[in-house]
């Protein structure tokens, strides 16, 4: 698996217990390989591939052409970002196997992503010939093709970001030929009562029976019940705006739990990989 | 200055020309924005502007408003009075950030004449560069920002920035526009036309026929028309980036960085305050929001809930107290709960000791609501924590 970190912030290869990693992928878990995508890096792999200009040639003129495409052009840059990426999932094996069996990418803010996946097209109506639409074209395709890439979108079960969430998703839609492959809700409070244990909680929390509990169980029932009560106000309206991004989604909207962690790191990682494979039964 | 403090940032931000409300993505920045607006306004005979660039009208949202236009509207006064108990002293204002007249109006001030303005309004380039153009969306912000500055409509001008994970994309916007304008590469290119380019002959012709190769004949010359066009703008467009960094370093301009305690947004409001150091920006206030409250971790609770869920008799002492029978079940699920905020509480304790490395400036503290701020009622409860009047 090849995990791809847009941002050059090194965020995905901490997540993976991983100090930063560059431009060459790194292998920082067992089949688990990381790279960051600086599109300067990328446009030096451009070259030396398609066009065989050296890296210490970087200052030719040769070169000089593709910078001034890169910063003239309008979705150049953004195309040196998801031409990587299609690169890679175009690697093959001797034997003819794909390098990477799956390929997920930590994309940019909804605000920056959205020109990056519509650069494509943006290059197709601009550039009618040459070389460069050739190359276009067929990186167009993967991110049409479902079976090749899909787009999944992150929320929070919260009003604004299931509105942004579905926002996404209907401007995907006009703006880009990808498909929705699921929707991650994230930091759901993972606190459910049943109807009955509610009412206990209610009983509970009358002052006189808190006051009788907290003499019998030793310590303040009172508040670990308006503690319990406040978890359970979270998750009502969570699910609110769960209910929402479920009937507006036009994909699975798949939950993470609430993870208390105090940085991000590999445990994070794991504990949401443990809690998605039991959401999928495994 | 005392963290736990409550502090009146309406009044020590009502007096500033611009406010820009700073952070990651989804800490509330939009809200917090909007609240601030109402609490001066609250207190202050100020005309407050709150512009929002967000296409998702997140504004429009938590002012409980149906829409919003990019045109500024006034949010009405008998409902700020109903929300706020009484009369507002300002007047506050809102409008949502239109990308594609920021454009417009930028090419049309900065264009040399009427004719390079209209060139530039028809060329298939510009079509698509106000979205393509990377970190367009920062850009329009401040430009915006620093069109409504000038104009002297208002008194204090609140934005929110873009939702962006990298703090040097707004911090950075003017040069942008002034670097992609004025590259070196564009400026050989604009210099002559395309067909005095090729007359040019033997330094040229390698290069246009690479470009021609690689692009296709068509599109260089849209290209350069597009360039030259732009390389008109360039004096206008350094001398708008010079002023416009002149305005957010500026003493009547205050930076607010919003965040939540989570580690992520944490640690992004710590590299954008210092970045703003850096950039000799001044950082007045700091808006820590969704803080849990202080009682999450009570020893005395803490206690019980660990009694109910490692003491098997727990169950057993609350059907005695309530006089029915309770299964294990009951006292289990509301430890766990208790002991899941408990421990996020605990957390968010520690990343608070860590305030004072973002800068020493005010604190306010939004505690966490059950509930979405998204009418003007949660706004007035936040504004009212905003002026130091509760928490």
């Amino acid at each position: 698996m090849l995990c791809i970190d847009t941002d050059a912030k090194g965020d995905l290869a901490s997540t993976l217990g991983s100090p930063p990693v560059g431009f060459q992928p790194r292998v920082v878990q067992s089949n688990v390989s990381v790279l960051t995508l600086l599109p300067e890096e990328s446009l030096q792999e451009y070259l030396r591939i398609y066009f065989r200009v050296p890296r210490f040639a970087r200052l030719t003129p040769l070169a000089r052409i593709f910078d001034f495409i890169a910063t003239g052009v309008p979705g150049a840059r953004e195309m040196l970002v998801i031409g990587k990426i299609a690169y890679e999932e175009k690697q093959r094996d001797p034997d003819g196997s794909p390098v990477w069996d799956i390929i997920i990418i930590d994309a940019e803010a909804t605000g920056h992503v959205l020109p990056q996946l519509r650069a494509a097209r943006t290059m197709l109506e601009l550039v009618k010939g040459g070389i460069i639409r050739s190359q276009v074209e067929w990186i167009d395709a993967i991110l049409a093709d479902p079976q090749r890439s899909l787009l999944t979108v992150c929320a929070l079960p919260e009003e604004m970001p299931v509105v942004e969430a579905l926002e996404f998703q209907a401007r995907a839609r006009r703006e880009t030929r990808m498909h929705m492959g699921a929707c991650f809700l994230n930091r759901v409070m993972p606190v459910t009562f049943t109807p009955r244990q509610r009412r206990v909680t209610e009983l509970m929390a009358a002052e006189s029976h808190a006051a009788a509990l907290s003499e019998k169980l030793g310590g303040d029932v009172g508040t670990v019940v308006a503690g319990a009560r406040l978890a359970q106000r979270l998750r009502e309206n969570g699910e609110k705006h769960a209910k929402r991004l479920r009937e507006g989604m036009a994909a699975p909207v798949i939950e993470v739990p609430l993870q208390v962690e105090t940085r991000p790191g590999l445990a994070t990682t794991r504990a949401v990989a443990a809690a998605l494979l039991a959401e999928a039964g495994m | 200055m005392n963290q736990a403090e409550a502090v009146d940032l309406a009044e020590r931000l009502g007096d500033r020309e611009v406010v820009i409300c700073a952070g990651s993505g989804g800490v509330g920045k939009t809200t917090v924005s909007a609240a601030l607006g109402m609490a001066i306004v609250a207190a202050q005979e100020k005309r407050v502007l709150v512009l929002t660039v967000d296409p998702a009208k997140r504004l429009a949202t938590a002012l409980g408003l149906e829409s919003m236009g990019v045109d500024p509207a006034p949010v009405p006064r008998a409902r700020l009075k109903r929300v706020l108990g009484a009369q507002p002293r300002g007047e506050l204002v809102t409008a949502m950030l239109d990308m594609k007249t920021t454009w417009d109006r930028l090419v049309e001030r900065l264009a040399p004449d009427r004719q390079s303005a209209e060139r530039i309004y028809r060329n298939p380039f510009y079509e698509s560069i106000s979205d393509a153009f990377v970190g367009s969306h920062e850009y329009m912000a401040i430009e915006a920002l620093y069109e409504l500055h000038t104009a002297h409509e208002y008194d204090v001008l609140i934005i929110d920035t873009p939702p962006s994970r990298n703090a040097l994309d707004f911090l950075e916007a003017p040069t942008r526009l002034g670097d992609f304008v004025g590259a070196r590469l564009l400026s050989w290119l604009a210099g002559p036309t395309r067909v005095g380019f090729r007359a040019m002959g033997f330094a040229a012709a390698p290069f246009m026929r690479m470009a021609d190769r690689l692009l296709g004949s068509d599109v260089l010359e849209d290209l350069a028309v597009f360039v030259r066009d732009l390389q008109g703008m360039y004096g206008a467009v350094q001398q708008r980036a010079r002023e416009v960094y002149r305005l957010l370093r500026a003493p009547g301009t205050a930076f607010v960085v919003v965040t939540t305690l989570e580690p992520a947004p944490f640690a992004e409001a710590e590299f954008f305050c210092t970045k703003l150091h850096e950039f000799s920006m001044p950082l007045r206030a700091l808006v820590v929001n969704r803080v849990l409250p202080d009682w999450l971790r009570d020893r005395d609770a803490v206690a019980a809930a660990h009694t109910m869920l490692e003491n098997g008799r727990a169950a057993a002492a609350i059907s005695e107290v309530l006089g029915e029978k309770v299964g294990a079940d009951v006292p289990k699920r509301v430890g766990e709960a208790f002991t899941l905020l408990n421990r996020l509480a605990e957390r968010d304790n520690r990343q608070v000791s860590r305030l004072s490395r973002l800068g020493r400036v005010p604190v306010a503290r939004l505690p966490l609501v059950d509930h979405d701020i998204s009418d003007l009622e949660g706004l007035a409860l936040m504004a009212a924590v905003l002026r130091g009047e509760q928490g």
